[in-house]
């Protein structure tokens, strides 16, 4: 099968790689780059649970074709814990219990990362409308919620 | 107490937020095969021929079975199942041929190379026509599979189970009511929709040992069960499950792993993986089973229930393994948490040719009080009573005789009834924010209790660690529920060290010591029994060592804080590290031996029921609790809009508040999405909204204002008090929403879920009825 | 798993675009946001051979607003790029209230506007808002460029005037003055959900409760996002009055067709339908 060249930054670090076109970024992270916190729920945009940020943004990376990443920077859960120190949202969460079967966690956190980039103080509404697009079954979304504006007090 | 009742971090937060927790589907293995599943496109069907030659013969297929390779039946409760059809298929998506392959592409190129014929059969696809004479039958030998003995299939019908309750009088009960009232209510099929769908990797060794790789709940049950389908002595399996992306019921018992052994033992040596996709979860792992339930109540005029008849008839679907001990559940707990002197009820598991039920979060509660819940306000509403009057009126409390004429003791209903109407502020009405919205408030209650055979036992292990710290060793599993800090901190407390001293070892059948199921809400209770006493073990045997060093009297002697101390001598302190590998004398010897400390637990009590009348003890405890609503519904569009809701459960003694919480705010949530969005839509038993696109649960913004509040009544053989809430967490959400629209608007929505459409249609017929009244 | 099998295609310029889907006719797919393109091709309901990913060709990356043209969104501008335009919330909220309701933020993070719209759904968000601001569609294909106005690009479900070889550019939303408008989705649930209902709602020329124009569109209730046309005429030029408001709820359901699908009736949908254009018109003219 053809395969393409791709030059991207991964959690901080370049990589190269030759991948087939109909290998999803969600793929490439999880099965030739072993960075398995992202989650496959769905493989259909609708759960979240895959979710990474791609060039400052948060997407779904079972929509993303391999080969699209040729020159972007992605970042998965993986690439937020610095020298075994976890990044706020990460302590945030620990710490109000925001997270029950945890598969949708990574991804949760993620979009919780998006948007404190960009946002770095949120209102409620502002918090639930950027994890709307990552389910979770177990929380009732209420502690993630806190523990997101935790964090920004953080 | 040090660790009980506070607010430690969950034991398995840093690796969930790292992304470090491997899931199933994120471990590697060497030489993966994958495997792919053949399903019938039909309902209901003869298998009259499979041609596996095409897919034989493409590249990278390694094995295809099918049902005549192993026939042997299962069932957890009713042996109503092959690893895959035999000879005929009983629901849309049923499991007819597995694939295994290099990859999962040519598995699935296989699967469609697999020719099966059909001869089509007319279908049940209501279970109130599956119980007439003349309805298709889906297991012509009923009569011939073995079954647990609580269990009581009626012969050459689809009914796999009729449970009947009898107590008191029914006759005489509507004779002293001075009113009737009737009302019928249903459910749908509804899906656990845990984040990660079902997973499962089988190796079959070459030395004949099965390793098992399964998010499961209960991986002894996975163990027993295997053992029983594939005739394999249970020390040659290893079932292994740690981390589980969500179960809700839906992981419980065995689940897919049958088809995933049947192809390990095929090809021994060789790892192979079953991953459903989320289309597959929806239509072919299981669902929670659909109702259709009908009550006659007999009221006197102070609302006093004197009698109540009721009927439920399950949908159950096409095996009912599991199904049939939900029926009788909602059989012994029919007329929730209310004291009726004379009930006669009939719950019916009836074969459809839906897609499997099986247990789901409440195990039939949330389904029955759906109806109880919106009867009893409707009841209340015609004798000028409130919400609160009728169940204070009736409710269950110290004393009272429950349907199965339990006496019970330490009730705490009528409180958390209480607290619910206050916290959601019930004889206040806030203004609606439209001209054209209304708002309403509503409660409803709930009750449960662990719905296990007698006999489920838990066990726990305590190894004491050289340097004083602590393996916890246990095979109750944490599918999210916080299982594993809950015992952490129970071990701690009893134990006498330091939350962070704990470590626990998570479930693998050949090292963790035997758990029945993490089911029914009853880990805290049952494993949490288990390792009090297990903790209590390890520690007699240090204060016995301590005693016989220093020839001291061992009732002196406590441990606390890692140290063993004494009620006598306060300058007496050794740290327990000192005794963990046994007592060395002075002059170097050794006697006894390294501290491990094993505790053993089995409800006491609990009794299989009369068939008759379905008298006697169903479960070893009752968890109580209430929640309150707050709506707002768009009269011009029929939407419903939750405001904000009120959960209060009685728990007997919060072990940690944080997941407590997270229980009562996520079983709520959970609720909500069935009360009004939630349902399997099916046409001829094909499911019409197999995904997330179509299959909607609740999201962060459809999330209302979340109060939650706990009652502590201890109950006597819980640990430090302590109940199952899991479950029950979820319960009366639903109905509360339906009183709570019902106090808004007038209109009561008795098929679940309450959608804007049924909404508008049941105000445009009220407003024709008074037209016409006029 | 694989999703489909097919090679990745990038062209440099919108013409080697055209050119390769001419020659690949059916075979080769626009890969723009691929937010359904890949569902589709994973559960095999489009099988290409090529995919043209066209997020790398600069002209088509084009977000501008000026007086006389009005704003241009280029192809490849995804939903949320949309917002990055201050002007697009004061000019056009009609636009931007449909963009930010199509799927979740992660999908409209690559979701584009075009791409909405040459999927042809019924149902597609923002395409009730571009019939109300009579957005033109600006299309270039092999021999030369065309501008189709929106109304005429749908022809049916998941159709479009899009002829082989043919590629939207660019959609021109002209400018508007004295305008005030809503769009109103009507789902199963608040986020991330597919519209039962979709209606925009446009009022031009607000005079206390006269209006010189009301433009009303609606998705998901015909085969292609629709203007109501029998309901716009009845506020032509008209004082608001309760009364009227009532003959154009009315007149909404007449000017539709829709089916019932497993999101909602036929019935439900005549109703809302027009219970929702009212509203709009209604909080517009500050009733309520």
């Amino acid at each position: 099968m053809k395969t393409y060249r791709v030059s991207f930054i991964i959690n901080g670090r370049k990589q190269v790689m030759d991948v087939p076109a109909n290998m999803t970024l969600l793929d490439l992270i999880r099965d030739e780059l072993d960075l398995t916190g992202a989650k496959c729920g769905c493989g259909g945009g609708e759960c979240g649970a895959c979710t990474v940020i791609m060039n400052n943004n948060p997407v779904n990376s079972c929509l993303v074709l391999a080969p699209e990443v040729d020159g972007a920077e992605i970042i998965t859960v993986e690439g937020l814990v610095k020298n075994a120190e976890l990044d706020k949202i990460q302590e945030a969460f620990i710490e109000n219990a925001a997270l029950q079967c945890g598969f949708c966690t990574p991804g949760m956190i993620m979009s919780a990362k998006a948007l404190l980039t960009k946002n770095p103080h949120p209102t409620e509404k502002e918090v639930r409308a950027a994890i709307s697009g990552n389910l979770c079954r177990c929380t009732g979304y209420k502690k993630i919620v806190e523990a997101i504006l935790a964090a920004t007090t953080k | 107490m040090k660790v009980v009742g506070k607010r430690v971090k969950r034991v398995d937060a840093i690796k969930k937020v790292t992304g470090h927790a491997k899931y199933v589907d994120d471990m590697k293995f060497h030489g993966l095969l994958h495997i792919k599943i053949v399903r019938s496109p039909h309902a209901h069907a003869l298998i009259k021929n499979i041609d596996i030659s095409k897919a034989k013969e493409l590249p990278g297929v390694e094995a295809i079975i099918t049902g005549k390779d192993f026939s042997n039946t299962t069932g957890l409760y009713m042996a109503d199942r092959t690893v895959f059809a035999i000879d005929k298929v009983r629901y849309y998506g049923d499991a007819v041929a597995a694939v295994a392959a290099q990859t999962e592409e040519i598995a699935a190129q296989a699967v469609k190379l697999i020719e099966v014929e059909y001869e089509s059969l007319p279908g049940v696809f209501d279970p109130v026509e599956g119980m007439k004479d003349d309805a298709p039958r889906l297991h012509e030998n009923m009569h011939e599979y073995s079954h647990a003995v609580f269990i009581h299939p009626v012969p050459h019908t689809n009914v796999s189970e009729h449970f009947k309750l009898r107590k008191g009088d029914i006759a005489k009960g509507f004779a002293e009511a001075d009113h009737i009232f009737e009302q019928e209510f249903s459910v749908p099929m509804v899906h656990h929709v845990p984040l990660e769908t079902h997973t499962t990797v089988a190796r079959m060794g070459l030395d004949d040992q099965l390793e098992v790789i399964t998010s499961a709940q209960s991986p002894f049950a996975v163990r027993q069960l295997l053992g029983t389908i594939f005739k394999m002595p249970l020390n040659k399996i290893t079932v292994k499950a740690e981390n589980i992306g969500g179960g809700f019921g839906g992981k419980a018992g065995l689940q897919i792993e049958p088809m995933v052994v049947a192809m390990a033992l095929t090809l021994p040596g060789k790892y192979v993986r079953l991953t459903y996709t989320r289309e597959e979860e929806f239509q072919s792992a299981v669902n929670r089973q659909g109702l259709r339930a009908k009550y006659k109540t007999g009221v006197k005029n102070d609302g006093k229930i004197v009698a109540q008849e009721i009927t439920y008839i399950w949908d159950a679907g096409a095996y009912n393994d599991y199904g049939v001990n939900i029926v009788k559940t909602a059989g012994y707990s029919c007329s929730g948490p209310y004291e009726i002197d004379n009930v006669k009820a009939d719950s019916y598991c009836v074969y459809t040719n839906h897609p499997v039920g099986c247990a789901y979060r409440g195990f039939g509660m949330c389904e029955i009080h759906w109806g109880i819940e919106q009867h009893l306000d409707t009841i209340a509403e015609k004798l000028a009573l409130t919400p609160v009057e009728i169940r204070l009126k009736n409710g269950l409390k110290d004393g009272s005789l429950t349907v199965t004429s339990e006496k019970l003791q330490d009730v705490g209903y009528l409180k958390c009834v209480e607290r619910a109407a206050e916290l959601i502020e019930i004889d206040k009405k806030a203004a609606p924010s439209k001209p054209y919205k209304r708002r309403g408030k509503g409660i409803a209650g709930g009750y449960k209790g662990p719905s296990t055979p007698p006999a489920a036992a838990s066990t726990a292990i305590i190894h004491l660690l050289e340097d004083g710290t602590v393996n916890l060793s246990i095979s109750a599993t944490d599918m999210g529920q916080g299982a594993f800090t809950a015992l952490a901190q129970i071990a701690a407390e009893e134990l006498g060290v330091d939350f962070d001293k704990v470590h626990v070892c998570t479930p693998n059948t050949d090292y963790t010591p035997y758990e029945w199921q993490t089911v029914g809400s009853r880990t805290t209770y049952s494993a949490g029994n288990a390792v009090i006493r297990a903790a209590q073990d390890a520690k007699q045997q240090l204060i016995a060592f301590a005693a016989e060093d220093f020839g001291l009297n061992s009732a002196d002697l406590y441990v606390e804080d890692g140290m063993i101390l004494s009620k006598v001598d306060a300058s007496f302190k050794k740290q327990i590290q000192d005794y963990a590998m046994g007592l060395v004398c002075s002059n170097g010897s050794g006697k006894g031996g390294p501290v491990i400390g094993r505790g053993v637990f089995i409800p006491e009590g609990v009794t299989n029921l009369d068939f008759e009348t379905g008298q006697g003890r169903p479960v070893n405890h009752w968890t109580f609790g209430v929640h309150g609503a707050e709506v707002e519904v768009d009269i011009e569009t029929g939407e419903v809009e939750v405001i904000r809701m009120a959960s209060v459960f009685d728990v007997g003694k919060v072990i940690n508040p944080a997941t407590a919480e997270g229980q009562l705010e996520g079983g709520l949530i959970q609720g909500l999405g069935t009360a009004l969005m939630e349902e399997m839509i099916m046409k001829d038993g094909k499911l019409l909204n197999p995904s997330f696109v179509d299959y909607n649960i609740p999201t962060s913004e459809d999330c209302p204002e979340i109060i939650t509040e706990f009652v502590e009544t201890p109950l006597h053989d819980g640990p430090y008090g302590a109940r199952g809430i899991g479950e029950p967490a979820m319960i009366p959400a639903a109905p509360a929403i339906a009183n709570a629209v019902y106090d808004a608007i007038g209109v009561r929505i008795t098929s679940m879920p309450i959608t804007a459409e049924k909404i508008l249609m049941a105000l445009k017929e009220k407003e024709a009825r008074e037209k016409g009244a006029n | 798993m694989r999703i489909g099998n097919f090679e990745y295609v990038v062209p440099g310029s919108i013409q080697e675009a055209c050119q390769f889907l001419l020659e690949h006719g059916a075979d080769a797919r626009v890969f723009n946001g691929g937010t359904d393109l890949v569902i589709r091709v994973r559960d095999g309901h489009w099988n290409p051979k090529y995919l043209v990913d066209i997020k790398r060709i600069p002209e088509l990356k084009e977000l501008s607003y000026d007086d006389v043209n009005g704003l241009t969104i280029g192809a490849t501008v995804t939903l949320n790029q949309l917002g990055s335009l201050e002007v697009v919330y004061r000019q056009y909220p009609v636009l931007i209230e449909g963009a930010h309701v199509v799927g979740s933020l992660q999908v409209r993070n690559r979701a584009t506007l075009v791409g909405n719209i040459c999927n042809a759904s019924p149902l597609a968000d923002t395409a009730p808002a571009l019939l109300v601001y009579e957005a033109q569609v600006q299309i270039t294909g092999v021999t030369g460029e065309r501008l189709v106005p929106v109304q005429e690009f749908f022809v049916g479900p998941g159709k479009t005037v899009l002829q082989p070889g043919e590629i939207v550019t660019k959609v021109i939303v002209p400018p508007i003055a004295n305008s005030e408008g809503k769009y109103f989705k009507h789902a199963r649930r608040k986020a991330v959900d597919l519209s039962s209902i979709g209606v925009a709602v446009l009022v031009i020329g607000k005079d206390g409760n006269h209006v010189d124009e009301v433009r009303l569109a609606l998705g998901a209730v015909a085969p292609t996002p629709v203007r109501a046309k029998r309901a716009e005429a009845l506020l032509k030029n008209a004082t608001v009055t309760p009364e009227l408001l009532e003959q154009v709820k009315e007149a909404v359901a007449s000017d539709i067709s829709p089916i019932s699908d497993i999101r909602a009736s036929k019935e439900y949908r005549l109703e809302i339908s027009g219970v929702l254009a009212k509203r709009g018109i209604a909080e517009i003219l500050g009733w309520e």
